[in-house]
């Protein structure tokens, strides 16, 4: 059974273009929606999950239509949003035990030991008693999912979960998604390439709320092997670096610049060959993407500049 | 001292330019310009008109400026305060700014203080809209401009500065506090709620002399403490006074000010800025996180197989999930500490409630249920109010509030889920707090040794009746926040329903159908329970339930889920959500709605008329326009009156079947016959003899003419004979026809025909007659007029009857008419009584049916009973004792009693709070005498006995002389009937409890005449004016029968007794009995009759100073310094001295006499010539006084009779 995104569109009120013609198809698995912030992630994930409307297109999950049978989906869906907060004053297994009520867990014998076997999955079995108010973000982030996960939902949405966890909450954070499993499509969106890179079979870049790549991380790197080259160079010089149609990225290294590019051959003198990774195919989608975007708003100048 | 300076401006820049600041503005403007417009009557269609009592009193007195400044603040001003000055900080905290503030160099006083000023200044800003918004509405051309005085600004502004600028300051002040110490909003929307209350329980006590001052420095408005000074104001005074910043307002101002800085000045010194959560928050949230790193630290997640659990979502798992949403809000809300908190105000301020419960003339009433519930059923009210608005709104925000709504939203429960548990949690926290406020009353009851708890009837009123209207409302608040999807604005909204919706009434909407939740209101009696009310309240619960089922049902498609908030896409999705069975459901519920409100507007419209106040009004003045013409027209008399009435308890109907026979008294012939019967009587037949033609026919009116066939020549004899029938049709909106009850039946001979026109239809107030472009009302006729004294000032058709009739009702029950019992019989289902008089009679009868207990007695030979309810027997033996003394007294003083029987007989509470004297009859009020609580003869006065002392004297003072249609007549029944109890009272209770009634006499007669409309006269041509022919009257002749003695005084009354008994036309006058006392009063006193009777005059007596020396003897030498005046007033109270040379009381005392107690013995009380000025006095004692002055029982009319008495100093010893 396989999520299928047709030409999704979504304006908001206040005229911007959050989904543009987005079309992706999601099977089983872990899927990585890769994108900066304000690139439509959210938007995208929120509507998957029933809670946002589109303007146009469909998704269907399996048979069911997403954005008109938003129960169906309900019924099978976990969902952990971004923006996530709990009931303070309210225990870790109280809580749960109160959503998987909601979700459908009316046997309270079944419900208990479910409760309890998600809470040690995520690791909280041993703070269950204490107020949600008093989690830290990892901590808060896991219950999500346990959350999430009540129901075993053959859809499973968690959007940016690792963003605002420390180093070592993150790694226990993946740690537990990756043990998900591949009964069900799971849709991770983040804008940390390593995340996507580290869990996701497959994965998407989005920006400017359209998509940008949809491929196979190992697919995609493949296809930059041999095409990417990097220098180190001064501040002053970056300028005109990046101008050039080939530049895809730079980072700043012990007070230097280190640009990358991505050319068949050599872009310029200086340039060494590197080996490709994840963070090559999503800076040089995200450059590429840049590029048609100023030369289409040049064009449209142009236009108008014509007329007038 | 710059940096506080650049806090305080940048406060100013962050308000001054916010949309909401001058929202704010505009609304009070807004407000201040409509509650004057409305209050100075001009609003078309609005029967409201209230300004300053009306009268001699300017539109924009200084008084009127005042009490529109001040009311428009009442209303919700103190949650602007809230918001402003809670804001001034939270705003950082709810930005998480705080930290960036916290770690400059600025101090926090410059911090505090400067956000403090700030939103002061801010404050002034946006209030000043209301004295604006007052001034520029004097300005408007739809203000009457001849009731206009001079426009001074300054009238609408020192209000302000008085009173509201103070609030600003203690009440930024606190809210400062509490949003700095909290870092939450919702404390201060809590504190506001607490000084309302504070305001509510301190004008609780108001109107209670001995509460007076508590209540003025009490109340943290500041407005009781001004009421206490303009309670006494005069329409003169209202038109050129302000209150002062001094006395009571001065401390008061002061008191809260010190409170508010106080607060203030605390927070200051404990607030920390380095937090930016709390500790212990912070520290549990490093606890958990350190055990979670522990028990994970290097853990490998490990793959857990979940367990494989059904999910089902049948109906039973909807109906688990919604217990267990419903249970979860609901404990959400009762384990909060701000649910204890606004429970807890309102249990505590209870007390200051219930002291005052129905207590007359400062005497308890028992405690009964229906009594405790409508003593505080304002405050539950109130109360329930708040926690809807507040938890409505909290509910429908929670999920998005704690930012949980995306997890929520996306849960597989249908939106109904949500929106039913939560509805239903908030009718169980309602529910729940009905039953705190049942058991509160019940303490109370207990707490007063009242065991009759009546539990029942609580259920019923208040979980029963009261909860459905609450449901309503519940429904209603939830549709406002789920509409406006913000929860501020949801907020003001549902508080500006609240603050408004009693203000429709005023602008016309007075229909039932018209205001959602309205209904035609509900009222217990003991004898007749909830009697006939039931049924039209029915009704409307039923009708407003089904538009709060539309509201639920719209509330469910409109909820926001998701993230989808605008309502656009709202509308959208409602569309889809729609389903079939919704659509089927909502659109059989529209059809019930409207087939239950064409069921209500048949009983209202149809079956009975509905008229708005002003459409009554117009009725009112088209009888006058059409008629008035008639109203000298000659008419024969009735001189003598059968009837049978039928009554029919159950039903609710009533047939009278009856023949006057009448005598054309006067010298003309007349030809034509003016008769009219209540407008919503059915006449089966009205028929004369010598017979007369119906010409005229006026349904709306119940106005008649007949042309005689030949004219009724002077002498000449007519019959007159009728048969109209009452019956309850459906309900009115104005609730149920209560004429004829169930259990308790009270009507007058006022329902059957009467003959010509009557001036008591007319309108009387001036300023409802202006909008119904009638002329000033004229006068009643002069106390000498010819033509008035052809007529008593009660009956225009009539003059002493004889009076014969037959009363029918169910057999299970007692009925009673004026007269002696013929005859009594069973017939079917029918139990008759005969009662005929063996004199005539004053034509005023009465019929009354209910299942009575029946006490008798006797006095030498005249029979005593007491009708009453049978469990109403607490006080039975006092009203009997009542009788038998007052029998005593005015046999004894004026004259023999003219029946062999006195009948007191109770009727429920709802017609009326009184009792009235028919003859040989006294219909008694079930809520006054009947449940009066007298426990402490000594500090309780015994209202009981008085009350039925005073209607035993009308059986003289009305039914065997009453005075003529002009000014003074009521001083001839109602103020000789007040002396008559007053003295039948002093002789079984001595003095003392005298002090306390007459204190209270003043009160009511300085509080009555500042609230006249017309212009007070003096007693001599009153003009049936309650608190001169009561209140004054008792105070005047008590005076004067201390200054000539009470024998001389009744021998006066006897001559006038003796001269006027039984009197034909013309009927006698004031004059004559001032004649007659005047004729017994010693030439030396004569002046009293003038100050007393004939002119409106106060005095101003005041102990200024009072030492003492010991004497040789071992005597105590009192010197007592006095300053008196004497005052004469016109009608609008405008005064001027004149000279004062009379003896008047001083007395000294060992302590008090206070009002608590009445029994003070003094060491000495006699008269001493006073004069105009400084007089000093000086009194020889045996024992040491505590307290002297003069005038010390207030016989004078003082209008500040506080200051008559001061402590007494030791005399430096030089």
């Amino acid at each position: 059974m396989d999520l299928v995104i047709e030409h999704l569109s979504k304006t908001y009120p206040n005229g911007h273009q959050a989904l543009k013609d987005v079309s992706l198809s999601i099977p089983q698995g872990m899927f990585g929606l890769l994108g900066p912030n304000g690139a439509g992630k959210s938007t995208l994930m929120r509507t998957i999950a029933t809670l946002q409307e589109a303007d146009e297109g469909s998704i269907r999950l399996g048979d069911i239509d997403v954005l008109r049978d938003k129960e169906e989906v309900r019924k099978t869906l976990g969902y952990l949003p971004q923006e996530f907060g709990v009931y303070p004053k309210v225990s870790a297994q109280d809580l749960l035990d109160h959503f998987a009520v909601l979700k459908g867990v009316v046997n309270g014998r079944e419900r208990k030991e479910l409760v309890k076997a998600l809470l040690e999955q995520t690791n909280l079995w041993h703070v269950r008693g204490k107020k949600l108010g008093s989690f830290s973000g990892g901590m808060r982030q896991r219950f999500g999912i346990a959350v999430a996960l009540i129901g075993s939902p053959r859809l499973i949405i968690v959007d940016e979960p690792t963003a605002g966890l420390d180093p070592e909450e993150r790694v226990r954070f993946l740690n537990l998604l990756s043990e998900l499993g591949e009964k069900s499509i799971i849709i991770l969106s983040t804008h940390i390439v390593d995340d996507v890179s580290e869990l996701c079979p497959r994965m998407a870049i989005i920006n400017g709320g359209r998509i940008l790549l949809e491929a196979k991380p190992e697919e995609a790197i493949e296809k930059l092997r041999d095409r990417v080259w990097q220098k180190a160079i001064r501040k002053d010089e970056l300028q005109a670096h990046a101008e050039q149609d080939s530049h895809i990225s730079h980072k700043l290294k012990l007070g230097n610049v280190v640009v990358r590019a991505l050319s068949d051959v050599a872009p310029g003198p200086g340039f060494e060959p590197d080996s490709a990774d994840l963070e090559d195919v999503y800076f040089a989608a995200m450059a590429r993407d840049r590029r048609s975007q100023t030369s289409q708003a040049a064009a449209a100048t142009e236009a108008v500049g014509g007329a007038a | 001292m710059r940096t506080f300076l650049s806090v305080v401006a940048f406060e100013l820049r962050y308000y001054l330019t916010r949309i909401s600041t001058w929202v704010y503005f505009g609304i009070y403007f807004t407000l201040a310009m409509f509650i004057s417009a409305l209050l100075a009557g001009a609003i078309p269609g609005s029967s409201a008109s209230v300004l300053g009592g009306g009268g001699a009193v300017h539109l924009n007195a200084p008084f009127n400026c005042t009490i529109l400044v001040i009311s428009t603040f009442l209303m919700s001003g103190i949650f602007v305060i809230a918001a402003v000055s809670g804001n001034a900080v939270y705003r950082d905290f709810e930005a998480e700014i705080h930290p960036l503030f916290f770690t400059t160099p600025v101090g926090r006083l410059t911090y505090l203080g400067g956000r403090y000023a700030g939103a002061v200044i801010v404050n002034v800003i946006v209030l000043s809209a209301i004295p604006i918004g007052v001034f520029i509405s004097f300005l408007m051309p739809y203000m009457d401009e001849e009731k206009m005085g001079p426009l001074v600004p300054w009238w609408c502004a020192q209000p302000f500065l008085v009173i509201v600028v103070p609030n600003v300051i203690f009440m930024s002040a606190i809210f400062l506090a509490l949003a700095a110490k909290t870092r939450q909003m919702l404390p201060n929307y809590l504190g506001g709620i607490v000084m309302l209350m504070g305001y509510i329980t301190a004008r609780q006590l108001v109107g209670e002399p001995e509460k007076e001052t508590l209540a003025a420095l009490l109340d943290p408005f500041g407005f009781s403490a001004m009421g206490d000074v303009f309670r006494y104001w005069t329409p003169v005074e209202k038109n050129t006074m302000l209150v002062g910043f001094e006395g009571n307002v001065l401390w008061n101002r002061l008191i809260w000010m010190g409170v508010g800085l106080a607060i203030f000045g605390l927070v200051l010194a404990f607030f920390r800025f380095a937090h930016f959560t709390t500790d212990r928050a912070r520290k549990r949230t490093y606890v958990a996180a350190l055990e979670d790193w522990a028990a994970s630290a290097g853990a490998v997640a490990r793959r857990v197989a979940l367990p494989v659990v059904v999910i089902q979502f049948g109906a039973g798992t909807r109906l688990r999930q919604v217990v267990a949403s419903t249970w979860r809000a609901f404990a959400g809300i009762v384990t909060n500490v701000y649910f204890y908190a606004i429970t807890g105000i309102a249990v505590v301020v209870i007390p200051f409630f219930a002291s005052v419960t129905g207590s007359i003339y400062g005497t308890a009433t028992w405690p009964v249920t229906y009594g405790i519930i409508d003593a505080l059923g304002g405050l539950f009210a109130l109360v329930t109010v708040v926690v809807i608005v507040l938890y409505a709104g909290e509910l429908v925000w929670r999920e998005r509030d704690v930012r949980v709504a995306q997890v929520h939203d996306a849960l597989p429960i249908p939106t109904w889920i949500p929106l039913v548990s939560k509805f239903a949690a908030l009718v169980l926290v309602v529910a729940l707090l009905q039953c705190v406020f049942i058991g509160a009353g019940v303490g109370v009851q207990a707490a007063r040794h009242y065991y009759r708890f009546e539990l029942g009837q609580y259920a019923t009123s208040m979980l029963g009746f009261g909860m459905i209207k609450w449901v309503e409302l519940c429904a209603l608040v939830f549709l406002i926040h789920v509409l406006v999807a913000n929860k501020y604005l949801g907020y003001l909204i549902s508080v500006l329903y609240f603050l408004g919706s009693p203000w429709l009434a005023e602008i016309g909407l007075q229909h039932v159908l018209e205001i959602y939740g309205s209904d035609t209101g509900w009222s217990y009696s003991d004898m007749n329970r909830y009697g006939p009310y039931i049924g039209p309240w029915a009704w409307l619960r039923l009708y407003w339930g089904l538009w709060a089922v539309i509201m639920a049902l719209a509330c469910n498609l409109l909820w926001v889920r998701g993230q989808e908030a605008s309502f656009s896409w709202r509308m959208r999705m409602a569309r889809a959500r729609a389903s079939r069975p919704v659509r089927i459901i909502a659109a059989l519920t529209v059809v019930a709605a409207l087939g239950v409100g064409g069921f209500i507007f048949y009983n209202t419209n149809i079956l009975n008329t509905f008229r708005t106040s002003y459409q009554g009004e117009e009725i009112q003045a088209r009888y006058e326009r059409d008629y008035k013409q008639y109203e000298n027209l000659p008419q024969p008399r009735i001189i003598a009156s059968t009837v049978h009435v039928d009554l029919f308890p159950r039903r609710g109907a009533a047939m009278a079947k009856g023949e006057y026979r009448l005598v054309n008294k006067t010298a003309v012939a007349i030809e034509t016959l003016h008769v009219q019967v209540p407008a919503e009587a059915e006449v089966h037949e009205l028929e004369f003899e010598p017979p007369a033609t119906l010409e005229k026919d006026d349904a709306e009116l119940g106005y008649r003419i007949y042309r005689l066939a030949a004219p009724l020549e002077p002498g000449a004899p007519l019959a007159c004979r009728y048969e109209i029938g009452f019956e309850r049709r459906g309900f009115a909106n104005s609730g149920p026809d209560t004429l004829i009850v169930e259990n308790g039946t009270f009507v007058n001979s006022g329902v059957l025909p009467s003959f010509g026109y009557s001036e008591q239809g007319e309108i009387a107030d001036n300023d409802t007659r202006k909008k119904h472009d009638l002329p000033a009302k004229e006068r009643m006729h002069a106390v000498d007029d010819a033509v008035g004294r052809q007529n008593t000032y009660i009956s225009r058709d009539a003059d002493w009857v004889d009076f014969e009739c037959m009363v029918c009702t169910d057999p299970d029950q007692l009925a009673i008419a004026p007269g002696y019992l013929e005859d009594e019989f069973t017939e079917g289902d029918r139990r008759c009584f005969k009662y005929a008089m063996d004199a005539p009679i004053f034509h005023f009868e009465a019929f009354l049916s209910a299942r009575y207990e029946v006490a008798r007695d006797s006095w030498n030979d005249v029979a005593i009973e007491v009708w009453h309810h049978p469990t109403h027997s607490w006080n039975v033996q006092r009203m009997i004792q009542s009788v038998k003394d007052g029998l005593d007294y005015y046999t004894k003083n004026f004259g023999p009693y003219q029946h062999r029987q006195v009948r007191i007989v109770e009727f429920p509470r709802y017609y009326g709070l009184f009792a009235q004297s028919f003859p040989n009859t006294i219909p008694f009020s079930e809520s006054i005498g009947f449940i009066a609580r007298l426990e402490d003869e000594a500090k309780d006065l015994d209202y009981v006995y008085y009350v039925t002392a005073h209607e035993l004297a009308h059986q003289w003072w009305a039914h065997q002389v009453i005075g003529g249609n002009v000014q003074g007549s009521t001083l001839l029944s109602e103020s000789l009937a007040q002396y008559s109890a007053l003295m039948v009272m002093e002789h079984e209770y001595g003095q003392a409890q005298m002090r306390k009634f007459l204190r209270y006499e003043l009160n009511s007669y300085l509080t009555g005449r500042s609230a006249e409309r017309h212009e007070e006269l003096p007693l001599v041509r009153v003009e049936n004016q309650p608190y001169i022919h009561y209140n004054k009257a008792s105070l005047v002749f008590y005076s004067l029968k201390d200054y000539i003695g009470e024998d001389t005084l009744n021998q006066g009354i006897r001559n006038f007794l003796a001269k006027t008994k039984w009197q034909q036309p013309p009927y006698t006058n004031s004059l004559e009995l001032v004649q007659e006392i005047r004729a017994v009063t010693p030439p030396e006193q004569q002046y009293l009759i003038e100050d007393l009777f004939e002119t409106i005059t106060l005095w101003d007596l005041r102990a200024k100073k009072a030492t003492v020396v010991k004497t040789a003897e071992g005597k105590y030498e009192l010197t007592l310094e006095i300053e008196a005046k004497k005052l004469r007033a016109d009608g609008n109270g405008a005064e001027t001295e004149i000279p004062l040379d009379m003896p008047i009381d001083v007395g000294a005392f060992l302590q008090g006499p206070s009002s608590e107690s009445f029994d003070d013995e003094p060491i000495v009380v006699e008269k001493q010539r006073i004069v105009a000025g400084r007089n000093v006095v000086k009194l020889l004692l045996e024992k040491k006084p505590d307290r002297a002055g003069i005038d010390p029982y207030n016989k004078l009319i003082d209008r500040d009779p506080g200051d008559n008495l001061t402590g007494v100093e030791d005399a430096p010893s030089s």
